[in-house]
Parts: structure tokens; sequence; C-alpha cells
């Protein structure tokens, strides 16, 4: 029977030839490591939103009288409901943790480097993207919660000269956070962000399979692949196929994707969801402790910290823009940051400022 | 700077809680009562009210007292609905403005009837205070207090024929807030235990230890229900936590799985 | 080599297993509601409830009350106040609901007259047939 169809395929797109070349020819670096394989945890996290999150807008309703309601009967009321919105919600927080750790991960190995610098600046795009998925989702089970963390995003703006008013304004539909917030914001998370994401996601699989995998600067046992002044793939002949050796790592860290998922599932079911995330909006109280999620406290200490805000924007800006743009700023050839400790200096204080922030918006 | 950056850094720019920011109105009436030109014992008034339930709940001056808390000159003006403190009998009148179903049995209660013959009887503040108010327990029938008018002996009686209702209101109130804590939507329960809970209070207040004893049954019974819900919530909590344990079992087998056979190939 | 087998064929249980478990709660999650939750629609006879007059009745598990008024017939609402849940009493003569915990008023059409609740009184639909009115 597979046979069959195998046949079948083959004569039409010539099956053996895309195995071949896509799966079992195509070889990776002999010393890839394990965290080459976060990118496609990132993209297995990113379908694991997909799903559960078509499976929750079955019994959403986006309307600031039922949105709060249509949530929590899909947690209490709804057949496993709970399973889908558990899976929802602690996967937007752990895609957001692979996401970073690729981020890092790449950092640390100087993959960025020419020739690579387009797929570093669709993958920080890509992050973006990601965060404004938590930020637009957040708003959505229309909590106390995520009414005020929501207020006070969108009064940021508002300290830009000229135009900041109207930026807010546009933002939340009108003066105050209102169902009409709730409706672009649900807009933008279900229409606009996944598709940007796939287009983005796109280009970045594109730039990879066509410049070829990075080879760790660790452990090589080839000399270092240069890049010349013409377009050359870069191939490893001598190192592992991509099926079955790169697959099977790949699938092992899904599991223990989805392992880490369900046991916050099970064990710290309120790791994201103070009380404040059960109870419906009021426009009217402000709840005592709003903090934003963990992957927005080392911004929201940092603009805390600024007495400026539109110096603190301004700063944040800046910075955004670094991110963005660094493979252009460090164009050194060595890749290997443990012969460069200027830079592994600053990736070491960029990293320890990060946690130091991190820790201290949460407890300040 | 195109679309994606401009909202990443309005999202990286999360911040500033100012504490204030939300908080509707201003009461004038604070800003002479908290200062020092005011006489001890009304200023002491507002310190009062902010440790009470009735601060934690939202009622402010003005939704007792009448009178404007948005304008500093015509806060005390009886045009504006002031109407000051409220004599002695007439206590039961102002506070049963808000608790409606208590005044009413309060009144023709052994406590209502005493106050409106002599005038001396025991109103609200006697049990309740007054801007120090709190949520309300079985432990404000006591020796001390009740025997202030007459021997503790009748108050004793009630208050056993109180206890059990009590004590099962008091534990399920504290199970329903650790559902909630626990990330359960509890409102609807909460709400049903209150409805009981306002209902029994209300009994209470005719001090009639036949009428308590008769309607006890009933009381109980319907806390049974409520617990029953929340005994349900309980049970599926535990079913939600071992069907996510298995779930998470068979994810770190097949990685351990995965493992093994990348080690088996050599 | 068999070591091999083996190990495969304990992945694919284990894949199956995974599968049938996120299966199974999804053909539950999209069954359906059941018809319990659905119905629930209480009918009395009209002679019951004189113009005027109320009557206390239980739909969906809800506390309600029908009353007939002389404006605008038969009506019927949730019993449950919209602040803290406890159960409004009619008072025939003002025309109204008044809760007797918090002192909320809300008028005939289940509208926040006056106090602290935030919302309506929930409203269920009525419908006269014949000898009987049918609510929810």
């Amino acid at each position: 029977m597979v046979r069959k169809i195998k046949d079948w395929l083959e004569v039409r797109i010539g099956l053996a030839e895309i195995i071949r070349t896509q799966l079992t020819g195509y070889m990776v670096p002999g010393n890839i490591n394990l965290f080459y394989t976060l990118g496609f945890v990132a993209l297995a996290a990113f379908f694991s939103q997909v799903a559960t999150g078509f499976f929750l807008l079955i019994y959403y309703l986006p309307h600031s009288e039922y949105a709060f309601r249509s949530v929590q009967d899909i947690m209490s009321r709804v057949p496993y409901g709970w399973l889908f919105r558990m899976m929802h919600a602690v996967g937007s927080n752990l895609m957001v943790a692979t996401v970073v750790l690729h981020m890092l991960s790449v950092s640390y190995m100087g993959s960025y480097k020419k020739p690579r610098e387009l797929t570093w600046v669709a993958g920080a795009f890509m992050l973006f993207v990601t965060l404004t998925f938590c930020l637009s989702g957040y708003l959505l089970p229309w909590s106390q919660l995520s009414y005020w963390a929501t207020t006070i995003v969108t009064s940021i703006p508002a300290a830009i000269p000229y135009a900041g008013d109207m930026i807010a304004g546009t933002l939340r539909g009108g003066e105050m956070v209102s169902g009409a917030t709730l409706n672009r914001f649900f807009a933008i998370h279900v229409i606009l962000l996944p598709l940007l994401l796939i287009f983005l996601f796109g280009i970045h699989l594109f730039l990879v399979r066509r410049i070829g995998v990075s080879s760790p600067p660790f452990g090589r046992t080839a000399p270092r692949w240069r890049p010349g002044t013409s377009f050359r793939h870069e191939d490893h002949p001598d190192g592992h196929p991509f099926y079955p050796y790169f697959v099977q790592r790949e699938m092992m860290m899904v599991f223990l994707y989805f392992a880490a998922m369900f046991f916050i599932i099970a064990f710290l079911p309120t790791l994201f969801s103070p009380d404040d995330a059960n109870t419906p909006a009021d426009p009217f109280r402000t709840p005592a402790h709003i903090k934003p999620e963990w992957y927005f406290l080392p911004f929201y200490q940092l603009l805390k910290l600024i007495p400026n805000k539109l110096l603190g924007i301004g700063i944040q800006a800046l910075l955004a823009a670094l991110f963005i743009f660094w493979p252009f700023i460090d164009t050194r050839e060595e890749d290997n940051i443990l012969k460069r400790p200027r830079l592994l200096a600053l990736f070491a204080a960029v990293v320890v400022s990060w946690v130091i922030l991190t820790v201290w918006g949460r407890y300040s | 700077m195109n679309a994606p950056a401009r909202l990443l850094w309005l999202a990286l720019a999360l911040l500033l809680i100012t504490p204030g920011l939300g908080r509707t109105e201003q009461i004038v009436c604070l800003d002479c009562h908290d200062s020092d030109m005011m006489r001890k014992e009304l200023r002491a008034i507002p310190e009062e009210w902010r440790k009470s339930v009735h601060f934690q709940n939202g009622i402010a001056c003005n939704d007792c007292h009448g009178g404007d808390p948005g304008d500093a000159q015509m806060a005390m003006s009886p045009e504006r609905g002031f109407v000051g403190k409220p004599g002695y009998d007439q206590i039961p009148q102002f506070c049963g403005k808000c608790h409606i179903g208590i005044l009413k049995n309060y009144l023709d209660s052994g406590h209502g009837r005493a106050l409106k013959s002599s005038g001396s009887g025991p109103n609200c503040v006697t049990c309740h205070g007054s801007h120090l108010i709190q949520r309300a327990s079985i432990d404000i029938i006591n020796e001390e207090r009740c025997s202030q008018c007459h021997t503790y002996e009748r108050a004793k009686v009630i208050k056993e024929a109180l206890f059990e209702t009590e004590r099962n209101i008091r534990e399920l109130r504290g199970s329903i807030e650790a559902l909630h804590k626990a990330g359960v939507y509890t409102e609807d329960l909460g709400k049903e235990l209150f409805s009981t809970e306002a209902e029994f209070r209300t009994l209470f207040h005719s001090v009639d230890v036949s009428l308590i004893r008769q309607r006890t049954d009933g009381f109980l019974r319907q806390l049974d229900r409520i617990r029953g819900e929340d005994q349900n919530i309980v049970r599926e909590l535990r079913f939600r936590k071992n069907f996510a344990s298995y779930l998470m079992l068979v994810c770190l087998a097949a990685a351990g799985v995965l493992v093994m056979l990348f080690r088996t190939k050599g | 080599m068999d070591r091999r087998r083996v190990l495969k064929s304990l992945l694919v249980l284990l894949g199956s297993a995974l599968s049938v478990s996120l299966i199974y709660p999804l053909v539950r999650y999209l069954a359906p509601p059941s018809g319990a939750e659905q119905g629930g629609k209480v009918t009395i006879k009209k002679s019951e409830v004189e113009v005027g007059s109320s009557k206390d009745i239980v739909v969906r598990n809800i506390p309600a009350i029908v009353i007939n008024t002389p404006e605008k017939g038969f009506i019927a609402l949730s019993k449950v106040c919209t602040h803290l849940g406890c159960l409004v009493q009619y008072e025939k003569s003002k025309n109204r609901l008044l809760c007797p915990c918090h002192g909320g008023v809300y008028n005939l059409e289940g509208t926040v007259i006056s106090g602290p609740p935030p919302k309506p009184l929930q409203k269920f639909a009525v419908k006269v047939e014949g000898d009987s009115v049918v609510i929810g």
C-alpha cells in the first residue's frame, strides 16, 4: 500500500529525489549541537499555538461583554477546554523562551555573521512579532490583569511628541481601553500576526536553506568555511544526514518542550495566571500590583529607571535598532566568541543585565 | 521604523506603573479630615475608614453621609444631600439605606423594639462599630458586649444555635478563596455562598432562637449543595493535574526513547 | 539492529498514545453541548399568575420570577442580583425589584435604577401559548 502511494508520487513529483536532496542526502555539519534544534522547536511551538488557538476560537467571543465569560466557560464548562486553553497560555510563554534561547545561541555561536545577516534580521523581526502576539493575546481574556496591563502599555506612546496621542488613540480605538481595543487586538492577534509570522518564517527558512547551515565555531573538524566575494552554498559533505540524524534530535527536543509544557500545566498551573487573571476586567478599579509578564520585565524596569519617559522610549528604540542591525555592526570575521574577549564581555554583560533587570522589575 | 518594530517597542515599553493611574476621583472630605486642624476624634475617622470593609469595597464618605465629595465648598451642604452624623435612634435607618433586609429584621427584633420604645436599646454601632466596620463574625456575640444590657445566657443560646451554620460558611468561604487562588473563576459559587450567608445574617438579627433553630436545617442543606459544587471543582482540578502529568510522562518517555535510539546507532 | 526495532516500535506506541490522548479531548471538546444544558424551559399555567401578581420559578438552575404586569403582560427575570448574588424581591406597590442585601433597585425591565448592581438582571424569553406561559 505504502509502496503503491510512493510509486504513484514518484512518477508525478520525483519523490525519491526530494528525499535524497532534502532529507537523507542533505548533510548538516559534523559538529552540530542540540542548540541548533531550537529554531525547529520554536516552529513546533508556533504550530501548537495555531492549533490550540483555532480550538479556542470556536468558543471564544471577542466582545467586552462576553469575552471574560466565554474564556471562563472554556476553562470550566466545555469538556477539556482547560487543556487547550492552558496549552495556549503556557505555550505562549514557552514559545517566547524558546525563541529567546534560539537567539542567544545564535549570537553565542556567531551564526549571524556574513553571509547570514538577513537571516538574523528576519529572525529579529520574528521575535518582535512573537512578543506582539503575547501582548495582543494578553488582552483577549478581558480580565483585570489583561485590562490594566494593556491600559499601561497603550499609554506609553502618548509620550511621543506630536503624534503620541494619535498613536495611543489609534491603538485603543478611543480615549480608554474599551471593547473597541479588544476588537482591534483580536483582529491583530488572529489574522495579521500569524500571516506576518508565516511570511517572515518563509524568508528565514529560505535563507537558511539557500545559504546552508552554519557550523558551530567550537569543535570544528574541518577548516572553517569562509564566504567569498560571490555566492556559494555552504555544504558539509562529511557531516551527518539531516534525516534521520538531525530530525531525531529535533523531535527529542520537541518532546521535551511539550513535557515542560505539561509539567507547568500539572504542577504550576497558576505560574502565568495570578488572581487578577480570573477576575473580570473592571475599568473603575486598578489592581494593586500589576506587573508585566516576565519577558517584558527588563524593558519595564529600564523604562522605570529613566526619569524622562520620552528619553526612555528613545533609548529602547535605539536598543531595538542595535539588536536588529547587529550583524552590520559586528563585522569582524572571527566567529569564535571565545577568541574575542570584548565581544564575550559584551554578551555576558547583556545577559547579566537582562537577568538583573528582570529580577529587579519583578521584586521592586 | 516599520510596523512590527513600532508595535514592539510599545510592547517593550510596558511600563511605568503609577499606582494612582485609574483611581477614579479625589474625595475632598479627606483633605480636611486628614489635616491636623481637625479635632482628634474627627481626624481619626479617615484612618479607621481606610481599614474598614467599606473602604475595601469602595464605599466612601458620601455613600452614607451624603454631600458632595467633589466640591470642597459645598461638600457638607444639606443642599447636596449632606446628612452628617445621625442621632442615636436614627442609626438603624442610616445603615439600613443599604442594608435593607437586615434593617427589617432588626426593627422587628427585641433589640429594635427596645430602641424604638425607650430610645436606648442597642443599635448597629453597638455591635459593629462605625467607621472601622469589619466583615461581621459570630465572635461579635460575646459576654462582654451582651452583658452591658442583659445577662449573657440568652445570647449564648443564640450563639450556639448559629455556631454550626457559621462554621460551615467560614469553611466554605476559605475553600472557595483557595479555588480562586488556584486559578478557578469562582464568582458564581461565591455569589451563591454570599446570598446564603446574607440571608442567614439577616435572620440572625431577629435574635429569635426558635426561628433560628427552625430555619437552620434549610441553611445547612443549601450549604451542603454549595459544598458539593465546591468538591466537584476540587475533584476536577485533581483530574486535570493527573491528566497533564500523564501527558508529561508520555512526552518524557518519547524523548528518552529517541535518546536511546540515536545512541544505539553507533 | 534488534534493539533499534524495539525502540522504534516503542516510539510508535508512545506517539499513538499521545495522539489518542489529545484527540479524545478534542472530540469531547468539539461535541455539541448535551441537551440538558440547552433546554430547561419552564411552563406554567396562565391562571397561576394573576395580573399584578408574581410567581417564583427556577429556570436552568437559576431562581427566577414571573410577573404578570398590567402594561406589558408576562415578564420573566432572574432573581439573582448582579451585585453579590442575593435574591431580589418584587415590590408590587412600587413596581420595582429590590435587593435586600445592599439596596440595589431594578425596574420591571431588569434595568438598574439605583444602588451597587453593575449590570441589569438576566431576562428570560416568555412565550404565551394558549393557556400556558413558556419561560426560557
